[in-house]
C-alpha cells in the first residue's frame, strides 16, 4: 500500500513539469483569453468589463461572418489539397526507382523555408506586371501576358491552394504517409495481384484502408495548422484585408487586424475564442467521421 | 492529489480574472509626475543622464545631420535611439504603453495614437513644461494646434510636417508639349494631362497608394475624419474619386491594383504619382530623369494629408526632467533646422519652416518648392487620426472596386460599415 503511494507520488513528480508548462502556458492563456473577451480592452491597456458585447457586434459584423466562411472555405480545401498531394508525393517516393533519396529531398526541401519567406517568394513569382510566372507564359504564348494572380477572384484561391501545396505541413505529412506505405504488408499486394487487381483496387482497397489512422492524424494537424498557421501564408501574400474584397481573409487574419491595427485587443480574444472553438468542431467533426472510416487493425 | 490539481486550476482562473483587473487600474500619479518633474525641470541639471527614444527613422549617419548626437552636444544628455520597424510601429508603443514599460523615455507618437495614449495616461501633458519653455507653440500651423485642442492639454510636439504633393516626369510632360504643372493645377487639368500622357506602355499617373486615396477622397469633398466622435466620413466624395480612378485604370491611364510592389515613377512607368513629400529625399538625385513637384490638383477642395509624429515623455520614464531638455532642443530652431535638412520635411513651426532648411540640396531637378509651403497651408490630420485598420480596410475596398469587383457606391459603403463598428464600441 505504501509502495503504491510512493510509486503514484513519484508518477506525478515526473509529471509535474508538464503540468506547470500546461498551467501556464495553455490553461491560463485560455482563461485570460476568454475573460479579456468579456472587455473593450485596448493595446494601450485600457479595460472596461462589456460582458457579451464584443460577441453581439461580431455576430452582427459582415465582416466576420466573411471571414468565418473563408476560413472554414480555407481549411476544409486547403486540408484535402494538401493530404491528397502528400499521399501521391508519398506514392511516388514509395516505388523501388533510383535516386529515390534525391527526389524525397526535392520535394521535402519547400517544406523547409519559412512560410514568411515562401509567401513572399511566391508573390514576386505570381506578380501582374514583374512577376516570373507571367514572364514564362508572355514567352511560351508570343504576347504579353499580365494576369493579376493575387488580385482577381477568378485566380486567388487557385494560387494561394497551389502554394500551399509547398509548406511545412505538406512535407511532414508527406513523410508520415511515406512511412507508412512502407508498413503495409507486401503479402496484400502480392495476393491481390494474383486475384487480378488494378493498381486502383489496390489503392483504395488495400493502400488506403492500411494507412486510413496516418490519414486521421494528418488531417487533424492539417486542420489545426490551417487554422492557425494560415496566417504566416496569407499575410505576406494578401495583407491583413485579405485581398481582393477579403476574399482570402481568415479569421487569423481578422484576428490581427483587431489587435494591432485597430487596437481592439477585447474583440480579437473574442474573435480568437471563436477561432478555438471553430477548431474543436473540426476536431470533433474529424474524429466523428474517422469512426466509421479508420481502420485499426487487431 | 485530485485536491491539489483543483486547487492549482483554480489559481491558475484567478490569476487571469486579476491580470486582467490589474491591468485595467490606470496610474493616476502619471499627471502629477509631470507637473512634478516641470517644477523641478527648471533647477535640475540633467547633464550626464541618459535617455532613450522610440522612433521609426534609422537617425543619419552624418554626425552633422544627426538631431540626436546634437541634442546630446547641447543638452549634456545622453540620447540612445531605438528603432521599430515603421510595420509594427504603432502596436509596439500600445504594447509599451499598455505594460507600463519603462525601457523609452521619449516616444515618437502617430496622430491616431496620440489621443490613445494620453487616456491610457502613458504619456504626460506638456503644459506645465512649455510654461517655462521657449517654444512658441501659437507658432505651430493651425493643423496641429487643432488636434491638440480637445484632449484638454498638449500631450505631444510634431517632430515635422510632411505633406503630399504631385511628382511629375518633366521629360514626359516636354515631349508631349503639354504646360507643366503649377500649384494651381486643377483637377480636370491632371485627367486631361494622365490622358495625352499614356503611351508607350507608361502609365499617365500611378495608382494611388494608401496615403494619398485620402488626399483623392478629401478633394473629392468628403471630410474624412470627424474629430467630435473620431469617426470616418466618407461618401459622394469618394464614391466619385473611385469612379474617376476606375475610368483611368480601364483607359491603361493608371495601373490596376495588384501585388507589385515597384516604384512606377521612378522606374520612368508612370508620367505622374501622388506621393508623400518624404520621397524627394529618397529620389534626391538617383532618378534617370529630369522631374519636379506640384501641389496636388485641385478637385473640389484644395486637400492633402499632413504626416507627423509627436515627441510625448512616457508616464513611466524616471528621467522625465532629462527627456524634456532633449525635446526641447528638439524643437529649438537648431535642432527643427537638422531635422529638415536630414529629411527633408518641413518644420511644423511657421517661422522656422519659412527659412526653407527643408530644400533637399541633393535634389537639384526640383525648382518648384513653393509647392511644400502651399501643400503645408492646405493640409490637414485626416486619415492619419483614424485607426489603421479602418483605413486600410478602406483602401483595400477601394481597389476592389478599381478591379470591378464591387461598384464604387458599396465599396464606400462597406469601408463606412466597417469603421462604424470599429470605431468607438
Amino acid at each position: 500500500m505504501r509502495r503504491q503511494r510512493s510509486d503514484s507520488r513519484s508518477a506525478y513528480v515526473f509529471i509535474l513539469p508538464w503540468l506547470i508548462g500546461f498551467l501556464c502556458f495553455t490553461l491560463f492563456p485560455i482563461v485570460f483569453m476568454v475573460q479579456q473577451s468579456l472587455t473593450n480592452r485596448k493595446l494601450n491597456g485600457v479595460s472596461k468589463f462589456i460582458g457579451l458585447a464584443n460577441y453581439k457586434n461580431m455576430f452582427k459584423s459582415a465582416v466576420f461572418w466573411n471571414s468565418f466562411r473563408v476560413t472554414i472555405l480555407f481549411t476544409v480545401v486547403m486540408v484535402v489539397v494538401t493530404t491528397v498531394w502528400a499521399v501521391i508525393l508519398a506514392l511516388l517516393l514509395n516505388r523501388k526507382q533510383k535516386f529515390n533519396s534525391i527526389f524525397q529531398f526535392c520535394y521535402f526541401l519547400p517544406s523547409v523555408v519559412p512560410t514568411v519567406a515562401l509567401a513572399y517568394a511566391f508573390r514576386t513569382i505570381f506578380g501582374k506586371n514583374a512577376g516570373l510566372f507571367n514572364n514564362i507564359l508572355s514567352t511560351f504564348m508570343g504576347h504579353t501576358v499580365e494576369i493579376n494572380w493575387l488580385y482577381q477572384k477568378n485566380t486567388v484561391y487557385f494560387v494561394v491552394f497551389f502554394i500551399t501545396l509547398f509548406t511545412y505541413g505538406t512535407g511532414q505529412m508527406m513523410l508520415i504517409f511515406r512511412s507508412g506505405l512502407a508498413d503495409v504488408p507486401q503479402e496484400l499486394y502480392e495476393a491481390s495481384s494474383l486475384d487480378g487487381a488494378t493498381f486502383l483496387q489496390k489503392f483504395f482497397h488495400i493502400t488506403l484502408p492500411m494507412i486510413s489512422p496516418l490519414i486521421l492524424f494528418n488531417a487533424v494537424s492539417g486542420c489545426v495548422s490551417a487554422l492557425n498557421g494560415s496566417f504566416a501564408l496569407l499575410y505576406p501574400l494578401t495583407s491583413e484585408n485579405g485581398d481582393p474584397n477579403g476574399m482570402t481573409q481568415v479569421l487569423s487574419l481578422l484576428i490581427y487586424k483587431e489587435a494591432f491595427s485597430n487596437m481592439k485587443v477585447g474583440y480579437a480574444c473574442a474573435l480568437s475564442v471563436v477561432l478555438f472553438l471553430v477548431a474543436a468542431a473540426f476536431g470533433g467533426l474529424i474524429f466523428g467521421i474517422s469512426k466509421k472510416t479508420v481502420y485499426y487493425e487487431d | 492529489m485530485k485536491r491539489v490539481i483543483s486547487f492549482l486550476l483554480a489559481a491558475a482562473m484567478m490569476t487571469g480574472a486579476f491580470a486582467g483587473c490589474g491591468q485595467s487600474q490606470s496610474s493616476s500619479s502619471s499627471q502629477a509626475a509631470g507637473s512634478t518633474a516641470a517644477s523641478a525641470a527648471a533647477s535640475e541639471n540633467v547633464s550626464g543622464q541618459s535617455v532613450t527614444i522610440t522612433t521609426w527613422n534609422e537617425p543619419s549617419k552624418d554626425d552633422a545631420l544627426n538631431m540626436y548626437k546634437q541634442a546630446e552636444k547641447a543638452t549634456g544628455v545622453k540620447v540612445n535611439v531605438t528603432v521599430i520597424p515603421e510595420s509594427d510601429y504603432s502596436s509596439k508603443l500600445g504594447q509599451m504603453v499598455s505594460t507600463k514599460d519603462t525601457s523609452t523615455d521619449i516616444m515618437v507618437v502617430w496622430e491616431n495614437d496620440l489621443k490613445n495614449f494620453a487616456e491610457a495616461k502613458g504619456i504626460v501633458s506638456l503644459d506645465s513644461y512649455l510654461q517655462k519653455s521657449t517654444i512658441n507653440t501659437k507658432d505651430f500651423i493651425p493643423a496641429v494646434s487643432q488636434l491638440s485642442s480637445g484632449m484638454g492639454a498638449t500631450y505631444g510636439l510634431p517632430w515635422c510636417a510632411a505633406t503630399e504633393i504631385l511628382y511629375y516626369n518633366k521629360d514626359m510632360f516636354k515631349a508631349a508639349g503639354i504646360s507643366l504643372p503649377t500649384n494651381n493645377w486643377k483637377y480636370d487639368d491632371f485627367k486631361a494631362a494622365a490622358k495625352k500622357l499614356t503611351k508607350n506602355g507608361v502609365y499617365g499617373c500611378a495608382l494611388p497608394n494608401t496615403q494619398t486615396w485620402w488626399a483623392g477622397v478629401g478633394g473629392a469633398g468628403d471630410k474624412i475624419y470627424a474629430p467630435s466622435n473620431g469617426q470616418m466620413v466618407i461618401g459622394s466624395g469618394a464614391t466619385s474619386f473611385i469612379k474617376d480612378c476606375k475610368v483611368m485604370v480601364d483607359a491603361k491611364e493608371m495601373p490596376a491594383p495588384s501585388s507589385d510592389t515597384t516604384d512606377l515613377f521612378a522606374a520612368g512607368k508612370a508620367a505622374m504619382a501622388w506621393q508623400g513629400s518624404w520621397n524627394i529625399g529618397t529620389y534626391a538625385d538617383k532618378l534617370k530623369f529630369d522631374w519636379d513637384i506640384a501641389s496636388l490638383p485641385t478637385n473640389k477642395v484644395k486637400y492633402n494629408t499632413l504626416h507627423t509624429g509627436f515627441y510625448t515623455i512616457n508616464a513611466n520614464s524616471k528621467k522625465q526632467t532629462a527627456a524634456w531638455k532633449v525635446i526641447e532642443y528638439l524643437m529649438s530652431e537648431e535642432g527643427q533646422t537638422i531635422n529638415s535638412k536630414a529629411s527633408g520635411n518641413p518644420s511644423a513651426l511657421k517661422t522656422i519652416a519659412n527659412k526653407g532648411a527643408w530644400k533637399v540640396e541633393a535634389a537639384k531637378k526640383v525648382t518648384n518648392w513653393d509647392a511644400i509651403t502651399d501643400s503645408l497651408n492646405s493640409g490637414i490630420f485626416g486619415y492619419t487620426c483614424l485607426p489603421s485598420g479602418v483605413t486600410n480596410n478602406a483602401v483595400s475596398k477601394f481597389n476592389s472596386s478599381l478591379l470591378g469587383e464591387i461598384t464604387p457606391a458599396d465599396a464606400v459603403k462597406q469601408a463606412s460599415d466597417y469603421a462604424a463598428e470599429t470605431i468607438g464600441y
